[in-house]
């Protein structure tokens, strides 16, 4: 009878501690043994296998129910649409036609039928089934085999990686504070302390980031911000900075929270130097600006990690970079993170779902599977306004990652879109109707009851002595038609500067 | 923990649709995906504030017309999906093959005639003609000059010389215009 607990303790010992006092020693010494490799190569072919398994089932059930109607969607395809045989009037269009509400109006169904921005806030939809349920609906029912397999699969996530890797974070969280503790009362001075703290923060999110499983690829390692800067990326979720941790170590910047939150922070800002403001100090737009710059500017420190969007996307696009951190003259270090919706939705919808709810996903997902990339260092070209030089990076991120480059404000998750942008379009559309109307009362100067002079004497005059606009129909429906962030807009901005500070990393603590 | 509802449409409903709008089943699923998506508030309708939720139709001058037209043939102030589906469907690009009332040249002309008539008496005056005006280009063009754009826009239409635009003299006015290709959109499969 006495060896009841003992066995129980032994197999708790076996089950448990074993397995993470692995991860542990490989996240101090970051050997990699190609375990997590041959999982996620595992894991790939079980949802390939669904994925047929899946397509075979939904053409039988077709086959069975098809009916006439189905037959022509088969044939479905973009021959036979009727195109007229008559061109549109030619010469010169007057001012307005009743046609010119046309595009307008198309655009507009179109954005109702597929728009830009909405579902970028929305999780990515897959091709085939992972197995999780949450990201692809009506699957579950779809064959015994992939029932079984589905309930095999919640098993293993459940009952034995969640339980895992809650003792991997609790492990993770006592070696940081355990480690930060050891950097911290090394004198400034000292060159090795930097050395040091960089190990120390590398390690600890190791640990971290295996508390999700994390599979990351690191590309152009050459590209590594090493000194000091600001280095921007972009934004799925809280765990982005985890991620980019786990490889280099960054100066960190956002609110002092309270609570474990707190202790972690405190934690981290021992050892190094992270910047962490109370709210009324994050009110102050100034005050951080000058932080950052003077941060940014001090070569002893490390870089600061910055996300520019202010608001987690879906990892589908990219959206405008506030310009808060590119006034800054400083050094640029881009970089692109794209993670495989595959194994797990790494974006957090955070109008949807708490933290704790999103640790919790992130926990009882197959893995985090990313790409970094690393780009190379820009500059600010001089003459550049802070603005075009965001876009600049930001194009760059886009490309390199792979993620669709939109012009939109990631604040529309929140926020509806601002007025402006209206008014620019109706502008625009302005334009259009005064510069029909010139060339039109030129060539036929007798049916124009409006001259062009009367325009050019309006008090809207500067319509006028802009360059005439392009012919392109301005509700066509790309991003081009967008606003840029105009200099006005100092008042908004306060709070977007806000919001374009990162999440605070070690908000995953909220589990227990 | 599905995040997403699943298609709820019966059979014969989606038969019904199928038969008056012309989408295929994938593209009504497609559609009905969207339409769950935008209704924020999960009744299985959509309000006026669901539409303008999306910033691209917010944005645009005559977004809110068009938010319009997907409540003329409804009471409440809330559109089903097969109200939305119908409106939608006169965008469908016209096919000899699978043409219909709606995604015609007339059915699409019909729409856009709407979206000017508003008190919806058949007729576009010149008041009707002067708000969609004044919707397109803001405070940019003063009011009396855009007067005088209706005016003229009304002369060239009415032949009947009662100061209106009625249907057929809109149709005759944009005889020439390409309606079938400005007034589609490709719906995926």
């Amino acid at each position: 009878m006495m060896q009841l607990p003992f066995i129980i303790s032994a197999t708790f010992f076996v089950i448990f501690a074993v397995p993470t006092l692995t991860l542990f020693l490989l996240g101090i010494f970051h050997k990699l043994f190609g375990v997590r490799e041959k999982y996620k190569e595992l894991l790939l072919f079980i949802f390939e296998r669904g994925r047929q398994r899946i397509e075979k089932n939904t053409l039988s059930r077709r086959q069975s129910q098809m009916n006439l109607l189905d037959e022509v969607d088969l044939e479905d395809d973009d021959d036979g649409i009727i195109t007229p045989m008559y061109n549109e009037r030619e010469g010169p269009s007057p001012d307005f036609e009743l046609s010119d509400t046309f595009e307008l109006v198309t655009a507009g169904i179109q954005a109702i039928v597929q728009d830009q921005v909405t579902h970028r806030f929305e999780a990515e939809e897959l091709q085939s089934w992972n197995l999780l349920t949450r990201t692809n609906h009506g699957y579950e029912w779809i064959s015994v085999k992939l029932t079984l397999l589905w309930v095999a699969g919640f098993y293993i996530r459940y009952l034995i990686l969640l339980p895992l890797r809650v003792v991997i974070l609790i492990l993770g969280s006592v070696t940081m504070t355990f480690l930060t503790g050891l950097v911290g009362p090394i004198p400034g001075s000292w060159k090795i302390k930097p050395l040091l703290n960089d190990w120390a923060c590398r390690v600890s999110f190791r640990i971290f980031s295996r508390a999700f499983s994390a599979i990351i690829t690191y590309h152009d390692e050459q590209f590594k911000p090493n000194r000091n800067g600001i280095t921007v990326a972009n934004h799925t979720s809280p765990i982005d900075v985890v991620i980019l941790s786990c490889n280099s170590s960054f100066s960190l910047i956002g609110q002092s929270h309270g609570g474990f939150l707190g202790v972690m922070q405190r934690a981290l800002a021992r050892a190094s130097s992270h910047i962490w403001f109370n709210r009324s100090e994050m009110k102050d737009r100034k005050a951080v600006a000058r932080r950052l710059k003077l941060h940014a500017q001090d070569p002893t420190k490390p870089p600061i990690l910055i996300f520019p969007e202010g608001t987690c996307i879906n990892n589908s696009a990219v959206m405008q970079f506030k310009k808060g951190s590119f006034e800054v003259d400083s050094v640029i270090y881009p970089i692109a993170i794209k993670y495989d919706p595959r194994f797990g939705d790494a974006f957090w919808n955070s109008a949807k779902h708490g933290m704790l709810h999103y640790v919790y996903r992130m926990m009882t997902s197959w893995a985090i599977v990313c790409d970094v990339w690393y780009l190379p260092p820009m500059y600010r070209k001089p003459e550049e306004s802070a603005v075009d030089f965001a876009n600049r990076v930001k194009a760059e991120i886009a490309q390199k990652g792979g993620l669709i480059d939109l012009d939109w404000d990631g604040g529309l998750k929140r926020s509806p879109a601002k007025k402006e942008w209206k008014e620019k379009q109706q502008l625009e559309l302005a334009t259009k109707i005064i510069s029909n109307n010139n060339s039109f009362s030129r060539k036929n100067s007798s049916s124009t009851l409006i001259s062009g002079s009367e325009f050019s004497e309006d008090e809207h005059g500067n319509l006028v002595s802009s360059p005439t606009p392009p012919p392109i129909p301005p509700a066509s429906p790309t991003e081009k038609r967008i606003p840029e962030q105009s200099e006005e807009c100092e008042e908004e901005d306060e709070d977007e500067f806000i919001m374009m500070t990162s999440p605070v990393p070690l908000e995953v603590k909220k589990e227990e | 923990m599905g995040s997403r509802p699943s298609l709820l449409l019966r059979d014969e409903e989606l038969a019904e649709i199928q038969k008056e709008t012309g989408f295929t089943a994938n593209q009504i699923e497609r559609l009905y995906s969207r339409f769950t998506a935008l209704d924020k508030t999960a009744t299985g309708a959509l309000s006026r504030e669901d539409f303008l939720r999306i910033p691209e139709l917010a944005i645009n001058p005559l977004g809110e017309r068009i938010v319009m037209a997907f409540f003329r043939h409804s009471d409440e102030d809330r559109v089903n999906f097969r109200q939305f589906v119908r409106v939608l469907a006169h965008f469908r690009p016209l096919k000899k093959s699978r043409a219909n009332a709606l995604n015609s040249r007339e059915g699409k002309l019909k729409f856009a005639f709407k979206l000017y008539d508003l008190d919806d008496d058949d007729r576009i005056t010149k008041e009707e003609l002067l708000a969609v005006l004044q919707m397109m280009v803001g405070e940019n063009i003063s009011e009396d000059q855009l007067m005088s754009i209706a005016e003229r826009t009304i002369l060239e239409a009415d032949s009947d010389g009662d100061g209106m635009i009625g249907f057929e003299e809109f149709c005759k006015v944009l005889d020439r215009s390409l309606v079938e290709q400005k007034m589609s959109i490709r719906f995926l499969n």
